[in-house]
Formats: structure tokens, sequence, C-alpha cells
């Protein structure tokens, strides 16, 4: 049986297998005298999270991680998508900008921690200016790619109908780029979530979903911690859907590949 | 017969007299290729009157499509002349049109849109222009698909896309680069029937590149065979046979043999073909 021939019910239900099938061995391994150090049965993780539920502190940490993702995703993937855009239209400017952007590129994000915290400190700004940085790079290369890599033959057909610079841009080569623009938003957000949880885990903040986990560890509370990392692969699976959603709805007219 | 009352159109309605006349000549045309100058286009004279459907055939390499591309202004580096009523080529116009031998219609839009494109910059007052997309589309018989994208189309419906697309600004001339090359034989004698009648509707100057011979015939009042490296034309057959065609035509089929024959047979050195040929109908030029 093929996965397609399944109604979107069953596939959907088909998706839930593999967790059920975890958290249940996690139970009962959990359970059994010889539980392994550093696990908490899920049972108890369902008290933890009715506990910061009732306190308000996951609420006040989803918040702050989702503001600081987004606010961090749109500066960064902008900027990346105008740039990458940009130096595919003028020559020029990829001359001049372009090796040190791609010098600057093999630079992990980790490897920025130490230099934002010790330019910006390590307040709420640092830790956008962290997530901008992470959700930029993707964003450039992308796009760049896409609108350099436009075709000649529907270029030829701009200039037989004698499409104007700002006509070819708006009919052209932005739509033409789209999809690849489209892949490098879906990067940007993965690496901004990442770059969020890892700056929060690594520079603190007042709140967010990374600030808990690593102060749960510090109390020794791994229930609050398990809490916490579930919280963020389910928002983080959340989001993607969201980015899938608007991605099938923009290129609506690429052919569905099989 | 008495003469036409009506007084004759004249110098003032000059489009109608001059509409689509191209003439071309001396023109050559070279690539530089690997550092190596390497001549593709030698020495072409050609007059295409105006309303005239001339269609060019000739083995690969002999230049035509670069022709094509050279009189539409997409390619403005060439020796020579290219006059479209008088004025020189030399960049790209909407007097001109073209359609390619893949459609170019642009994926991300629908065939409604595609088609709107080429009206955006001609003078046609907005509030027709819905009006003359839609009988384009009607023309080329895709009523239904106006919202359809490229991909929801098949490869015959999609190249009559871009045969409505190319119409739909009424260029004076109108280039065909092999442009029912992609399709299958069915598919292709009912594009040639529908581009036929097209023609005989407007009468704009058509000039199309092929290698098929059957279709150069069907469609063509003038053939122009050429020969590869470098491309030159080897000879000129008048078609003299009204439109529309019978596609069983013994005239037809006995210049397709013919040229067929002259295009498959072997030089005898200097480029000249090893038998001359006895045409039945007139040699032009």
């Amino acid at each position: 049986m093929s996965a397609r021939s399944l109604s979107r019910g069953q596939r959907i239900a088909i998706g839930f297998v593999a967790p059920v099938i975890l958290i249940a061995l996690w139970q009962w391994r959990a359970g059994s005298g010889n539980a392994v150090i550093g696990m908490a049965p899920p049972s108890a993780l369902f008290n933890a999270l009715g506990e910061v539920l009732r306190n308000g502190t996951l609420l006040a940490d989803a918040s702050a991680t989702l503001t600081r993702t987004f606010v961090g995703f749109f500066i960064g993937a902008s900027l990346g998508t105008a740039i990458g855009i940009a130096t595919a239209l003028f020559p020029l400017l990829n001359r001049i900008i372009g090796p040190a952007l791609h010098a600057l590129r093999q630079v992990p994000m980790i490897g920025w921690l130490p230099l934002i915290a010790l330019w910006f400190g390590s307040g709420e700004g640092a830790e956008r200016i962290v997530v901008c940085v992470a959700a930029f790079f993707p964003a450039m290369l992308n796009s760049h790619a896409g609108a350099a890599g436009v075709e000649r033959r529907f270029l030829d057909v701009g200039r037989v109908y004698g499409l104007d610079r700002l006509q070819r841009l708006r009919f052209i080569q932005l739509p033409a780029a789209l999809p690849l623009v489209m892949t490098g938003l879906t990067q940007s957000l993965a690496f901004a979530w990442i770059g969020t949880i890892g700056g929060e885990i690594l520079m603190g903040a007042n709140a967010g979903l990374g600030v808990t986990m690593q102060q749960a560890q510090m109390q020794q509370r791994l229930d609050i911690v398990l809490v916490a990392v579930a919280t963020t692969a389910a928002l983080g699976f959340g989001i993607n859907l969201i980015l899938q959603h608007l991605r099938r709805t923009l290129l609506r007219w690429q052919p569905v590949l099989p | 017969m008495s003469t036409d009352p009506l007084p004759r159109p004249s110098v003032s309605a000059g489009q109608q007299n001059f509409r689509g006349e191209l003439v071309i000549s001396n023109l050559s045309k070279s690539f530089s290729i690997g550092g190596e100058n390497r001549k593709v286009l030698d020495g072409i004279n050609l007059s295409v009157r105006p309303g005239e459907f001339v269609s060019i055939v000739g083995a690969s390499g002999c230049g035509k499509s670069t022709l094509l591309r050279l009189i539409v202004g997409l390619d403005d580096d060439y020796q020579g002349e290219i006059r479209l009523d008088g004025s020189r080529i030399a960049t790209t116009s909407l007097d001109r049109g073209i359609i390619f031998q893949d459609h170019r219609l642009f994926p991300w839009m629908t065939l409604r849109q595609n088609i709107e494109l080429a009206l955006r910059n001609t003078d046609v007052p907005k509030a027709q222009r819905a009006r003359i997309v839609e009988r384009h589309i009607a023309l080329v018989g895709l009523t239904g698909f106006e919202d359809a994208y490229p991909h929801q189309l098949s490869g015959g419906m999609a190249q009559r896309g871009a045969i409505a697309r190319a119409l739909v600004t009424e260029p004076k001339l109108l280039l065909l680069d092999e442009p029912l090359g992609a399709l299958d034989a069915l598919t292709r004698v009912n594009v040639q029937k529908e581009l036929q009648r097209i023609w005989m509707a407007q009468r704009s100057t058509m000039v199309m590149v092929t290698h098929d011979v059957e279709e150069a015939l069907y469609l063509g009042d003038r053939v122009i065979v050429m020969s590869p490296h470098p491309g030159r034309i080897r000879r000129i057959v008048e078609v003299d046979l009204p439109h529309p065609r019978d596609r069983r035509s013994s005239l037809l089929h006995r210049l397709k043999d013919e040229i067929l024959e002259e295009l498959t047979a072997t030089p005898n050195g200097n480029g000249e073909p090893a038998k001359l040929l006895r045409l039945p109908a007139r040699d032009v030029h």
C-alpha cells in the first residue's frame, strides 16, 4: 500500500504512530527499576507541563522565543533576500560586496556569539542580532542564485515585448527567482530558530524556551527541560507548516513533481 | 472590371502601403567560437513583400534561427542591412513578433496574463485589452483555458497560446522559428491549418524557419532553401498555388521531392549542388 492511497485523516494519524511508540517505550523503561539517569517518565512530564502552564512561564517563554525568531528572521531574511537579488542584478555590486559576504558566510553561527556578545552585550538586542545573522545568509545565497539564474529565453521574450527594466524585474526576474527565494526563506527560518534557541541557552535572557532549558538544567529539573524541548519541537514544526503552505500558495504555478 | 471608385489610401495612410516589407541586403554574421571567427551567415539578400509568407528550410547549422534573431532585433551585431519598411533594424520593436520553437509562455502566469503582458507597452487602450486577449484566445481555440498555467496545458495547446501571444500585438512582421517542431504529427497538421487560417485573416508578413519541407511548401508563398557552413541562400522557390492549399496537391509533392533532393545532394567541392534542378514552378531571383 502506498502512502498516496491513504485519506488525509489516515495520513495524519499515521504520523502519530512513531511518537506514540516512542513515548510508550520511554514510559516502560523509566518505570522499570533500572531507569537511566537523566530520564524522567512521560507521566512526570505531564505534571511539569501542568505546572509551567499554570504559573505562566511556558506561555511567556514561548512568546519571547517566537518574537525573537520572527523579528530576527524578518530583518535578516529581508536583508538577505534584497542583497541576494541586488547582487544578481548588478554585477558591479556583486564584485564589490560578494567576496566579503562569501568569506563571512564561512563563519559558523556559533562563531558569531562571542563577537556579538562583546559588541552588544547580552541583552535582547544582541539576541536579535544573532538571529538576524543566522537568517541572513541562507536567504542571500538562494535568492542570488534564483535571480542570477533566470533563463535567457525568458528575458528574450521580455525584450521582444519591449519591457523596461522595472517591468522586466516585476514580470520576469522576481517571479522566476521566487522558487529559490522561498527555499532560502525556509532555510533562513530554520537557521533563525536554531539561532534563537542557541542564543538563549548560551547568552541568557529574561525569558525564552532556551533560557528555561538552561535554568532547569542547573536546577536538575529534567522534566522541565523536556517540556521545553517538546514545546520547541512542536512550535518549530508548526512554523514550518505555515511556511510550506505559503510556499505552495505562491508557487501554485509550478508543476507538481511526481 | 471597373476601376475602384473609392479613393485609394494615399501616402498619408502610408502604413497600409508599406506594411511589413522586409529587405535584407548583403547580410553576414559571424560568431567567435573558441577565439576563432566563424561565419554563420554569408551574403544573404532577400526581399519579402508585405503580407507574404516566406518559409526557410535548410539543414541544421545553416543559420536560419540566427537569421530570425537578427530580424527580430535580439542581436544587432551583424554586417549588411536589414530594413523593415525602410528603417534599419537595430533592436526589438513591437512591430515585429516572434514565435519560438519552445512556447516560452512564462510558467508563473496564466494563459491570459501571458497574452496580456504582450499588450502592456502597446498603445491599445486599456479598456479594450481584455476583449482583444479573449478574442485571440478564441482564435487559437483555447477558450476555457484562460486561467490555466502553462504546465496545465499540453504541448500543442501551449504552442497555440504562444501563437496567440505573438499575434495579439498585430505585428507587421511575424517570425516563426520552427514553431511546430516540438509537436506530434497530428497536432502539427492541425496547428498548420490554424496558422494558415490566421495568416489569411491577418495578412501580416510572416517568415517561418522549419526543417519540414512539406510544412514549408504548404504554408509558404516562397520557400528559401539554405545551405550550411556558412549559411547561404541556395535557391528560392516560388510556390504558385492559392491559399488555402490542399496538402495532397501534386505540385506540392513534386516540389517537396526536388527540394529534398537539393538539400541532401552532396556538394561537388565548391558548394554547388551536384545536380541542377528542373523546378516546375517559377524560380525567382
